[in-house]
């Protein structure tokens, strides 16, 4: 095999590898994952400070209402980080959080006096 | 699981991460890198081009004034000052990470800010670098009260860049491993990194003393390399004390010359693979990991900050293999020149790459993080809210400055454009050493094959985000 033919295959191999690529992926995400838009999923926190079931994750559009509550069985203020919203709940207590879905990216949200994170929150463009 | 909450240092500071780069950004990415990196086989120039820096002095007037010795006084005084408030702000100020000058300056406006516009403008950290200008007084004072110069050891020239290569990835570690221990939001508070600021204050103070100033900048000290070496690919220079321009990239092409320095830009890529595929592409191994050790006995904290040991290292070694089976792979083809020869020879290739990884995964946090750093920590250093110093204390980040759309392309085009100019580089260099067009065409297949490597990889890294 000469210079010449082998640089045509190593571009037509290229060419597919790319345009394989391009379909597979793009067929996998594809679909939106904003799930959550429109329910009001209850986080529930356990004795411990910890968040049952472990982190929970929520996803929204952006232009959604983000609705959710807290119930926590020890008293701690919530911290909803980058819209930077604080709630305080008491030991035993709910509390509700309802806002638009105005910023972009990944947050968290914290029982602010244990650093524990109990919410990961996720707004797509 | 919630016991496993580590967060990577970036969360200490930032309230808002980066979406991961949608599936179908990462197929038009790698698509573009294949596509750009078939051409650049065939159509490329036949004569190096960057070996020679064609450097033209700028105007006598404006060239004495920026590097006089007024000029460079002032800005080691300001270097001085400034690495004086990080470490008084970090001992004295709040213990709140995000609210301290010290952690957002030292390892956000400096630690990103340099290698960014060092790669643009060229070493603009030499002028303002503080140990530098404390080395150079204490060496004038010497000099005027003994009558001589200080007798300084002789370099080990054996040692070469290796100091500054090991001492970044002590560097990363305090921040990405230490910095995230713990199972709380962050383990590196501003008061351990106002310590480790003295103690590498004192440490290299020391070895300026035993080695002299100017070598161990050039060799030994962490900033000064690791901010110098991206400095190469910049567009002025000083050349016997006359600053001037230079052909971009044309510096980086004698920067590899001193043992070690594939090392550190193999660090360089290693630890930012490492930061970003903690959250998302090895976020399950890592969990795995932590599991078996804290399984196996060790405490938690220990068990975290040695398996994100492990998986640093891997990333380090990951990345090193990748380059030597490349630069092996070049040896096939006739008329290489020895393996020695190649492995420094093409290591400032992947300085674009260092580079494009350092935006790719960090300019969104550097864009957040500097509206904080001219507000209120501007203003309130300690984070006490005791001051206003200029009346901006009650600034804030505004997180919609940069939308998700936009991050993902300027991650996507920071790997696409270092992949060119490594290429680039990686082409020229070739030209030198096989002055046979075809044969020079052929070695390069191996350094597209690394190439490609990190930059999918990478892209990869960006899709996997926090998974």
């Amino acid at each position: 095999m000469n210079a010449r033919t082998m640089r045509l295959v190593a571009g037509a191999i290229v060419i597919v590898v790319a345009i394989v690529l391009l379909i597979v992926l793009k067929n996998d995400g594809g679909e939106s994952t904003a799930t959550d838009a429109g329910k009001a999923p209850t986080i529930v926190v356990n004795a411990a400070g910890k968040p049952v079931g472990g982190i929970a994750d929520l996803t929204y559009k952006e232009g959604d209402q983000i609705n959710f509550k807290v119930k926590s069985a020890v008293a701690d203020e919530i911290h909803v980080h980058g819209y930077d919203l604080m709630k305080d709940v008491k030991a035993g207590g709910t509390v509700a959080f309802d806002f638009p879905a105005s910023l972009e990216g990944v947050f968290e949200a914290e029982l602010e006096g244990r650093k524990e994170q109990i919410i990961q929150l996720t707004v797509e463009p | 699981m919630s016991i496993f909450s580590s967060l990577p240092f970036a969360h200490a500071l930032v309230a808002r991460q980066d979406l991961p780069i949608p599936a179908w950004l990462f197929a038009w990415g790698a698509s573009i890198v294949l596509i750009v990196s078939f051409f650049a086989l065939s159509a490329a120039w036949r004569k190096p081009r960057f070996e020679r820096e064609n450097w033209r002095s700028i105007g006598a007037g404006l060239s004495r004034g920026l590097v006089s010795r007024p000029t460079q006084i002032v800005c080691g005084l300001l270097g001085v000052f400034l690495l004086g408030v990080a470490i008084y702000a970090g001992l004295r100020g709040t213990e709140a990470p995000d609210r301290n000058f010290a952690l957002t300056f030292l390892f956000v406006t400096t630690w990103l800010g340099f290698p960014i516009f060092s790669a643009l403008l060229g070493d603009i950290f030499r002028p303002v670098n503080p140990w530098r200008a404390i080395g150079r007084t204490a060496g004038a004072g010497f000099k005027a009260i003994a009558g001589q110069g200080p007798a300084h050891l002789e370099y080990p020239r054996r040692l070469g860049r290796w100091p500054a290569a090991i001492g970044l990835l002590a560097m990363v570690w305090l921040e990405v491993v230490y910095g995230s221990s713990g199972g709380v939001a962050v383990g590196l508070d501003p008061h351990a990194a106002a310590v480790a600021a003295l103690v590498y204050s004192f440490y290299t103070l020391a070895m300026m003393a035993l080695f002299g100033v100017e070598k161990w900048c050039e060799r030994g000290e962490v900033f000064s390399v690791y901010f110098g070496m991206f400095s190469r690919l910049g567009y002025f220079g000083v050349h016997d004390g006359r600053l001037g321009r230079r052909r971009p990239l044309s510096a980086a092409t004698s920067w590899a010359t001193i043992p070690g320095s594939a090392a550190v830009v193999i660090a360089s890529i290693g630890s930012t693979s490492f930061d970003g595929a903690q959250e998302g592409a090895f976020k399950s191994a890592i969990q795995q990991v932590f599991e078996w050790l804290s399984d196996a006995g060790f405490g938690l904290t220990t068990s975290l900050r040695l398996t994100d040991t492990i998986f640093m290292a891997l990333c380090f070694g990951g990345v090193g293999l990748v380059y030597l089976l490349g630069v092996r792979g070049m040896r096939t083809v006739r008329g290489a020149p020895s393996l020695d020869r190649l492995r420094v020879g093409f290591a400032h290739t992947l300085i674009p790459i260092a580079l494009a990884y350092l935006v790719a995964h960090y300019f969104s946090l550097f864009v957040f993080q500097e509206q904080a750093q001219f507000t209120y920590l501007l203003s309130d250093p300690l984070g006490t809210a005791s001051t206003d110093l200029f009346g901006t204390a009650s600034g804030g980040i505004d997180f919609g400055i940069l939308s998700s759309t936009a991050i993902w392309y300027i991650q996507v085009g920071a790997l696409v454009v270092g992949h060119v100019l490594g290429l680039t580089l990686a082409h020229d260099r070739a030209l030198v050493y096989w002055p046979d067009y075809r044969q020079a065409s052929r070695s390069q297949y191996w350094m597209l094959a690394v190439m490609v490597a990190f930059t999918c990889f990478g892209l990869y890294l960006l899709s996997a985000g926090n998974g």
